[in-house]
């Protein structure tokens, strides 16, 4: 398959912590896939000297998610691509070893970036891209205070492994540029946007309708995953020309951010059951092992 | 729970590897990968190839010592990627099927990877723009065994490097009683530069290198190689060299029993040898006694017995330094000598002149007591 060469990779700087993190708290090595999209942006030079106006487009992936499992199971199949989120690549993480793939680094890359049903297109081109990035993480040979990590970025082109250096993106003002491609990722239900005035009769006439019902509910019930316990009768409200638009917009914040840390809190509660069943299969695996 | 444990599943597959393999793999160090330090699951093999050694990372997982290990090839070896060929889940590789509860998979594993290597370094060097390598390559590679190395980096000048196995004889079946585990061999190293544009090519590199246990029956650094003639290839140069080397070989094992013989021949003068080296003969150890006086001789025989006399050291057992060692003599190599005697004059010369040698050796020794 025909690879093109990406100009630039990006990954947030909690995205690269979490990562890390998860790396360093595992028992034995991890490895997964590696999400985030593609585009191919045509920098501004913001410059008006003449010779500066060749104009080169580059094709820039940034990572915004990752799954991780341990080494030693096989990666699952990845999940069909979504609109927003398309799988990159995938990574692996391997205390104290050289910073050069591996034999299986080698085999699993080749596999994911030549199987055609993973490609995808990033934004703003026509091109097809496979997932072909991987991302090496080690730790040093011996253990040291301050240097705990090692990484390493690739773009697998041409059946050999391209270093890649990888831009960590954090807020401040030196990123100010990323705010160029910044694409909002939650997903509101389409409201109808027609001008019309605080006319009960038709307000009833739509809800009265069972298609009607049956359209709210569903938007409801989206709304229901980025906001906790706002109607979707309130949302529809902001579209209007309502007085109270700034403190509904706040509610609907207040909600969305609530809804974040219900979420949060289930993550927590259930991680905490995934490393009690962890600890558990440890000493198990610790006995059949031999090692007790 | 100790410090430093192996698991026993890997500890199995190692111990498989080390008493198996049909080349000498050696384990260099081994580590853990685990977030407890104690498990070692990591370890480096430094695996004999061209004459040279390559080492490759084994990494197991001792938190899940079921599992398939993974390997890290060297630096330069970054474009190695042996199962890249085979497309997708059809590939039917040792890794992919691994089972644990087999210790052989291991040593599978690293001689399928090295033929693997062996086949990849083929491919780079025949890739090499050079004519004379591609002349080189298709007139040798009739013969068997034949391993090869391009080295490239930045610092060093490109080159390939051949491995020839010379003379097709089983040199462990020759030597009667030897213990050599692996099969031993001799090799023709030769070393192309390659890369550069010559008007004419200079002559290759050569250098004999044999296994290092045969060393106690042959030298390689004593043979004296026939000259590269120029614009010979490697083909026409091996006949010639094969035929000197089989000779100075056959020389080798008839030396072993000259060697053995005047071992023997020594015996109705000396008795029997306290030690003696049973295989190659190159060491034999008699107790003698003149008057009161008791000591040791000392024999080492050379590889060019019985051209060049026996090296004597004469060890008393009733003189001590003042470190508690034993006394020793200098190492008496002249002695008189003719190869051409027969094994019972040779002794009886060496008998004559250890009985007066005894004497002197006495005399130092008592000199050095009663300072």
């Amino acid at each position: 398959m025909d690879n093109f060469p990406i100009d630039k990779i990006q990954i947030s700087g909690a995205a690269l912590a979490s990562l890390l993190h998860r790396a360093s708290s595992a028992v034995g090595d991890t490895h997964g896939y590696l999400f985030g999209h593609a585009a191919v942006s045509t920098p501004n030079p913001l410059s008006d000297h003449p010779t500066t106006a060749t104009v080169t487009s580059l094709l820039v992936a940034t990572i915004t998610s990752f799954l991780s499992i341990p080494s030693h199971l096989p990666l699952p199949p990845p999940p069909p691509a979504t609109a927003t989120t398309c799988l990159l690549g995938w990574f692996s993480a391997r205390r104290k070893t050289p910073l050069r793939p591996s034999l299986k680094d080698s085999t699993a890359t080749l596999s994911l970036s030549s199987s055609p049903s993973l490609a995808f297109t990033p934004q703003n081109s026509t091109l097809s891209l496979p997932p072909s990035l991987f991302l090496l993480i080690t730790t040093p040979f011996q253990d040291q205070l301050i240097h705990t990590h090692e990484y390493k970025a690739f773009q697998y082109k041409g059946s050999a492994f391209e270093p890649k250096s990888l831009c960590i993106v954090n807020i401040g003002p030196s990123f100010r540029s990323q705010y160029d491609s910044f694409s909002p990722s939650v997903e509101l239900p389409a409201m109808d946007c027609e001008l019309k005035g605080p006319n009960a009769m038709v307000e009833d006439e739509i809800d009265e309708s069972l298609a009607g019902k049956k359209n709210q509910l569903k938007d409801q019930k989206q709304l229901d995953l980025c906001a906790e316990g706002f109607e979707i009768g309130r949302l529809s409200k902001l579209m209007g020309a309502e007085a109270a638009y700034t403190t509904e917009m706040e509610e609907l914040y207040d909600k969305m951010l609530a809804k974040i840390d219900g979420l949060s809190r289930l993550v927590e509660q259930s991680n905490a059951k995934v490393l009690e069943q962890e600890n558990h299969n440890m000493r198990l695996r610790s006995r059949v092992a031999g090692l007790e | 729970m100790g410090i430093d444990t192996v698991p026993p599943l890997i500890t199995a597959q190692i111990n498989y590897l080390l008493s198996h393999c049909p080349f000498s793999v050696k384990v260099e160090q081994m580590w853990s990968g685990c977030k407890n330090p104690n498990y070692l699951d990591r370890f480096t093999l430094v695996i004999p190839y061209c004459l040279d050694h390559i080492k490759w990372d084994v990494t197991f997982n001792a938190m899940y010592p079921l599992a398939a290990p993974d390997v890290i090839f060297g630096p330069e070896d970054e474009t190695f990627q042996p199962y890249a060929g085979a497309t997708g889940k059809s590939s039917k590789n040792i890794l992919a099927n691994w089972n644990s509860k087999d210790s052989s998979q291991l040593h599978s594993l690293i001689v399928e990877l090295r033929d693997a290597y062996l086949a990849y370094q083929r491919r780079r060097i025949g890739e090499v723009d050079d004519e004379r390598l591609k002349f080189e390559i298709d007139t040798m590679l009739a013969r068997e065994g034949i391993e090869m190395y391009m080295s490239s980096g930045t610092d060093k000048p490109e080159e390939v490097k051949f491995a020839v196995p010379l003379l097709d004889m089983d040199f462990n079946r020759l030597v009667a009683g030897s213990t050599w585990r692996h099969p031993q061999k001799i090799y023709l190293q030769v070393t192309f530069p390659v890369g550069k544009k010559y008007s004419t090519a200079p002559p290759p590199r050569l250098k004999l290198i044999s296994s290092s246990e045969l060393k106690a029956l042959f030298s390689t650094e004593d043979f004296k190689l026939p000259t590269w003639v120029d614009g010979m290839c490697t083909a026409e140069y091996l006949p010639n060299l094969e035929q000197m080397l089989n000779s100075q070989i056959k020389d080798a094992i008839s030396s072993i029993e000259a060697r053995r013989k005047f071992i023997q021949s020594l015996t109705p003068h000396f008795g029997r040898p306290i030690e003696a080296d049973p295989v190659f003969c190159r060491k034999a150890t008699f107790l003698c006694s003149s008057q009161t006086f008791t000591f040791l001789v000392h024999f080492t025989l050379s590889l060019q017995f019985p051209k060049q006399q026996p090296a004597i050291v004469l060890q008393s057992s009733q003189h001590f330094n003042s470190h508690g060692v034993p006394v020793k003599s200098p190492n008496i190599t002249e002695c008189p000598w003719s190869p051409r005697w027969s094994p019972s004059e040779k002794a009886d010369r060496m008998l004559e002149f250890l009985a007066e040698e005894a004497l002197n050796f006495k005399k130092y020794c008592n000199q050095l007591n009663q300072q």
